[in-house]
């Protein structure tokens, strides 16, 4: 023992020396830097946390917002095709007015030129009778009276008026 | 190849080296046999027991030893580095304290990988005690000055000791083998100076003359400081510390009755009491591998050294610097994962069937 240096002074000298620097390096290193890892570990996780609830609000926002979008748009899909069929319920409604109204004009426009006609037929009427009726007071003038002629003749119109009716 | 050598910055420092290497290898120990040895330095006395720092007892039954003073320097250095380092904590570590979150978070991990993370947490500071200490006392071991510089151990007491050792044995000295060295004026403070190979004196001579002449002191350089774990004091401490921890973790963890019994053991037979037996045997051999695996790598590393510095002065103790530092972190880092292994099988409790 001795010829390799190994006395028990010198053992428990280097002994306490290594307790002393366990001591001091437990205090001074390990301690402080093993919370501090520790610490920014935990940090780290809380960041991540928050990151996490961060990213899952912003993510339901996103999809409240669309929502709302879509919610909006189809209420102007809405709106539009309400308008749409205004429009054309408005549109029918005035064609079928002014469909009406030409109908009633050309109605009315038939009952004039029929009434026109009908006049004119009576006045031709009236004056051929008359024509009619003088033509043959120039022929038999003398024999004939007026009344008996008036009724062959109207009997001879009423022919000629049906056949006209007719053709 | 040849445009290397065209290039001139490397022509340059291909000379410069090789006129370096000359002159080292002219001015050290071989060149010493032809006349030169202008820088050649002898061979500082080697022994394995610490010297003392001081002549004499420091107080009554305590000598201050060498090596207990670089101990203290590697406490002193690494508790202040320890202070800068944790002075101004902040989340985002840098400087210092970056470099000892990285290592220390490096081992760590590791502890963690081998023992698992809540053991880990335990074994953790003396496993990091441990590899920083051996290190740091490695590396400042190879710092100048370590084992160069000191006191001059006076011949008569030189001879008086070489006298006792060997009536010891049952014999007497040979006062020609033993080599005194011969120092500049009366020194207290003193190194062995380059050039200085031939100014060597056998104690024969010492005596024949009644002393080194006027002036001259002869005797032997004791180093103030020696490399810490050149110290079979300092690898024993640490040894034994190490594996008291050990059983104390084993004694905490599985109860006295269940770490006991790994080593003495009635339960399985005749076998197994011996197989304890043998464990209990391992348990001291490892204290003793410890002590001695560090010791003799960084005692042979020194002796190594100054066997360098010999033989080639200047030039050819740099790779072998290199290697030291190499040799001192890996003697470290061997020493803690030791202690973390042998930490790790103690707390387990023998046998695979005993915990459920």
């Amino acid at each position: 023992m001795g010829a390799l240096g190994i006395n028990l002074v010198g053992l428990i000298t280097q002994i306490v020396s290594f307790v002393i620097l366990f001591a001091i390096l437990y205090k001074l290193l390990y301690r402080p830097i093993l919370g501090m890892l520790e610490q920014r570990a935990n940090r780290i996780q809380e960041s991540l946390e928050t990151a996490d609830r961060v990213r899952q609000e912003a993510t339901s926002q996103q999809e409240a917002m669309q929502g709302q979008i879509e919610a909006a748009r189809t209420e102007g899909q809405q709106l539009i095709a309400q308008a749409r069929e205004v429009a054309d319920r408005f549109r029918e409604e005035e064609l079928a007015k002014a469909r009406q109204d030409i109908e009633g004009e050309r109605t009315r426009a038939t009952a004039n030129i029929q009434r026109e006609r009908d006049a004119a037929i009576e006045d031709l009427r009236r004056e051929f009778a008359g024509m009619a009726i003088m033509a043959a007071e120039r022929v038999i003038e003398r024999s004939l009276d007026a009344p008996t002629h008036q009724d062959i003749i109207n009997r001879v119109l009423e022919e000629g008026n049906s056949r006209a009716g007719r053709n | 190849m040849s445009g290397l050598l065209g290039n001139p910055k490397v022509l340059a420092i291909l000379i410069i080296t090789g006129i370096v290497f000359l002159t080292s290898l002219a001015g050290g120990a071989l060149g010493n046999a032809f006349g030169f040895g202008f820088l050649s330095t002898p061979i500082a006395s080697i022994q394995i027991p610490a010297e003392p720092f001081l002549p004499g007892e420091l107080f009554p039954g305590f000598t201050l030893m060498n090596t207990m003073v670089t101990a203290w320097l590697s406490i002193i250095v690494l508790a202040v580095i320890s202070y800068l380092a944790t002075r101004n904590l902040s989340e985002v570590p840098r400087g210092m304290q970056n470099l000892l979150e990285v290592f220390i978070e490096f081992f760590l991990n590791l502890a963690e990988s081998i023992a698992g993370k809540e053991r880990a947490r335990r074994f953790f500071p003396l496993v990091m005690t441990i590899f920083l200490y051996i290190m740091i006392s490695n590396w400042m071991g190879i710092l100048p000055g370590y084992g160069t510089i000191g006191w001059i151990e006076p011949a008569e007491e030189v001879i008086h000791h070489q006298e006792e050792l060997a009536e010891d044995d049952g014999g007497h000295a040979n006062l020609e083998e033993i080599n005194l060295h011969v120092f500049e004026g009366d020194g207290g403070f003193v190194y062995l100076a380059p050039g200085s190979l031939d100014q060597q004196i056998t104690a024969e001579q010492f005596e024949h003359d009644q002393g080194a002449g006027d002036g001259k002191t002869a005797g032997l350089l004791i180093p103030f400081l020696r490399s810490a774990n050149t110290d079979v004091n300092t690898t024993l401490a640490i040894a034994l510390v190490a594996m008291v921890m050990v059983h104390f973790w084993g004694f905490s963890t599985l109860g006295f009755l269940g770490h006991i019994g790994k080593f003495i053991n009635f339960k399985e037979g005749p076998i197994g009491f011996f197989v304890g037996i043998l464990e209990a045997i391992s348990e001291l051999a490892r204290i003793i591998s410890f002590t001695f695996r560090l010791f003799g790598n960084i005692f042979a590393g020194e002796v190594l050294l100054v066997a360098m510095a010999f033989l080639l002065p200047l030039i050819g103790i740099i790779p072998f610097l290199g290697l030291e530092l190499f040799v001192g972190v890996i003697q470290a880092f061997i020493f803690a994962m030791l202690t973390l292994v042998f930490a790790v099988m103690a707390t387990t409790s023998h046998g695979g069937e005993d915990h459920h």
